[in-house]
């Protein structure tokens, strides 16, 4: 037995319930994520994947249960969330249409604390997507829907946050476009980021995530290791269509 | 015939800069808000008489009857924000719109009257002002005209470098772009809305100074170019800054030509005339995107 108490998972959910209007969307998940761990939800569309996520950055308010990062309870408030670390890359990239490249990702830095902080990580982004230093001064609108993406990724590392949320990076893609995606986030997960992502197809993740956790109807249905999902037909038959 | 060119552009520029100081005001809270701020001609109105007490009542220099003006200008702003604001945000989203429109048409009433019963309703000569003209060559410029566009020129300069390269201004963009966006990069768009409201107040201000210098102080000062304010930003798309600009000096030129060649009356009515014609060409406006985001 040690003094040391155990640190507490970088993120915490503990039966959470979330929707819209009327309609809970999320039925009592919990989950945990820890420090450099990454950790995968698949499910098939509609069933409250991109919901989760925007649960835990604020987006849509917490109905039930509780989220904690690093142990301390969130307040629902999305600014306060992204203090305390959380960096959410939305479905759909949500990037500043009218601004460019780097603005978009200096938008990512805006809580760093001085100026030093935010050229390091530009130049981590910029290393990491050595396209995004040729495009900076791009307005984002004008960008290809890979471009974009990467603009939405390199945004969310600009936040240097503790953890990484990622919904659907492969989302209206070509097959080329993804596998760079996911080769950028596969490289991420290499450095040690944590990282939370959601994703519909399982074989996307399945050579990446640590741990993978089957979402249905707003539930958590299964849980476990990508490769034992993959090797079992009917889970896969049954929740994803084959 | 240049003498006559020359007065109906400098007429033109004028009127235009002081349309564009207050289409700016009511853009950005638009843009950024979506918010159609009905009080705007009051906090106009504001401005001119705080500068005028501070100036004729208090004895104090010209500038800082301005100083007076975008101070009382922006602290109308904040009042509106945490009095209505704020409140109708925690409620419904989807009617937020439509909810702040009626509460700032109460709120500029009240202001008016509030003004009315403070200074009564009899004109008053607002004392920032310089008599004589400036000649070049040929030419002759009032003084006054010249420095109402110096004002409004070194006003629109400070609003673009503070929405351009502060990350206060950065915050402002990012929120009227995309608002959950910016709520996800840490910015606190509440915080946000309050800075917005008291910048457009404090043009507001500034302008209602501007504007009462040429014309005279009375409690419905702001409603006239409240109007063709809200006529520019219409024809611009609302929302968009640059365009507002473009827009209020386009038509404030096109009235003065409208005036001279076809009498007074017919100025009003031509800018009419295009806010219909773009509404019916072009619903988003002249430079407007035709999507606009919602609260």
């Amino acid at each position: 037995m040690t003094g040391a108490a155990a640190k507490p998972p970088v993120l915490q959910l503990d039966g959470i319930v979330s929707g819209y209007d009327g309609l809970d969307v999320l039925k009592g998940i919990s989950l945990t994520v820890d420090a450099g761990e990454f950790v995968t939800v698949v499910g098939p569309n509609g069933h409250g994947k991109s919901t989760l996520l925007k649960t835990i950055s604020g987006l849509v308010p917490l109905r039930g249960g509780q989220i904690s990062i690093d142990g301390q309870r969130l307040s629902g408030k999305p600014h306060e969330t992204a203090m305390l670390g959380v960096a959410h890359v939305p479905q759909g990239d949500m990037l500043f249409a009218q601004m460019s490249v780097l603005e978009n990702l200096l938008m990512g830095a805006y809580l760093a604390p001085d100026k030093a902080v935010i050229a390091r990580r530009l130049d981590e982004v910029y290393a990491l997507l050595p396209k995004l230093a040729d495009r900076r001064n791009q307005i984002a609108s004008s960008l290809s829907g890979g471009e974009r993406r990467m603009v939405g990724i390199g945004r969310g590392l600009m936040m240097g946050g503790r953890i990484l949320l990622i919904d659907e990076p492969s989302l209206g893609l070509a097959p080329l476009i993804i596998d760079q995606v996911y080769g950028v986030i596969s490289e991420l997960s290499r450095a040690g980021r944590t990282i939370l992502l959601v994703e519909e197809n399982p074989a996307r993740v399945e050579d990446l995530a640590d741990r993978l956790h089957l979402l249905d109807d707003g539930a958590i249905v299964w849980s476990g290791k990508p490769a034992e999902l993959m090797a079992r037909d009917e889970l896969l038959a049954t929740y994803l269509g084959g | 015939m240049t003498d006559v060119l020359m007065a109906i552009l400098v007429a033109g520029f004028t009127s235009g800069a002081l349309y564009a100081l207050a289409t700016v005001g009511l853009s950005l809270v638009w843009g950024s808000m979506g918010m159609l701020n009905m009080a705007h001609a009051a906090m106009l109105t504001l401005g001119g008489y705080v500068a005028f007490t501070v100036i004729t009542s208090l004895g104090l220099p010209i500038a800082l009857g301005f100083a007076g003006a975008i101070v009382a200008g922006a602290v109308a702003g904040a009042i509106l924000y945490f009095a209505i604001v704020r409140n109708l945000l925690k409620n419904d989203k989807s009617t937020f719109e439509a909810n702040v429109m009626i509460a700032t048409v109460g709120i500029g009433i009240a202001l008016e009257n509030a003004i009315l019963l403070t200074y009564g309703g009899q004109p008053l000569k607002q004392p920032v002002s310089i008599a004589g003209t400036f000649r070049l060559g040929p030419l002759t410029l009032p003084w006054q005209n010249l420095m109402i566009i110096a004002v409004v020129v070194v006003m629109m300069v400070v609003v673009s470098l503070a929405l351009g390269r502060t990350r206060m201004g950065r915050a402002i963009r990012a929120t009227a772009q995309n608002r959950d966006a910016a709520q996800l990069m840490g910015v606190a768009v509440n915080r946000v809305y309050l800075q917005v409201l008291m910048l457009s107040g404090a043009l507001a201000g500034i302008c209602g100074v501007m504007v009462s210098s040429m014309t005279q102080l009375s409690p419905p000062l702001g409603n006239d170019p409240m109007l063709k304010a809200f006529i520019m930003c219409v024809v611009a798309g609302l929302g968009n800054l640059p365009g507002a600009v473009a827009a209020a000096l386009g038509l404030a030129l096109l009235e003065s030509f409208v005036q001279y060649a076809l009498g007074a009356r017919w100025g009003f009515p031509s800018l009419l005339f295009v806010v219909i014609a773009v509404l019916i060409w072009r619903p988003s406006g002249l430079f407007g995107r035709a999507e606009i985001r919602r609260m």
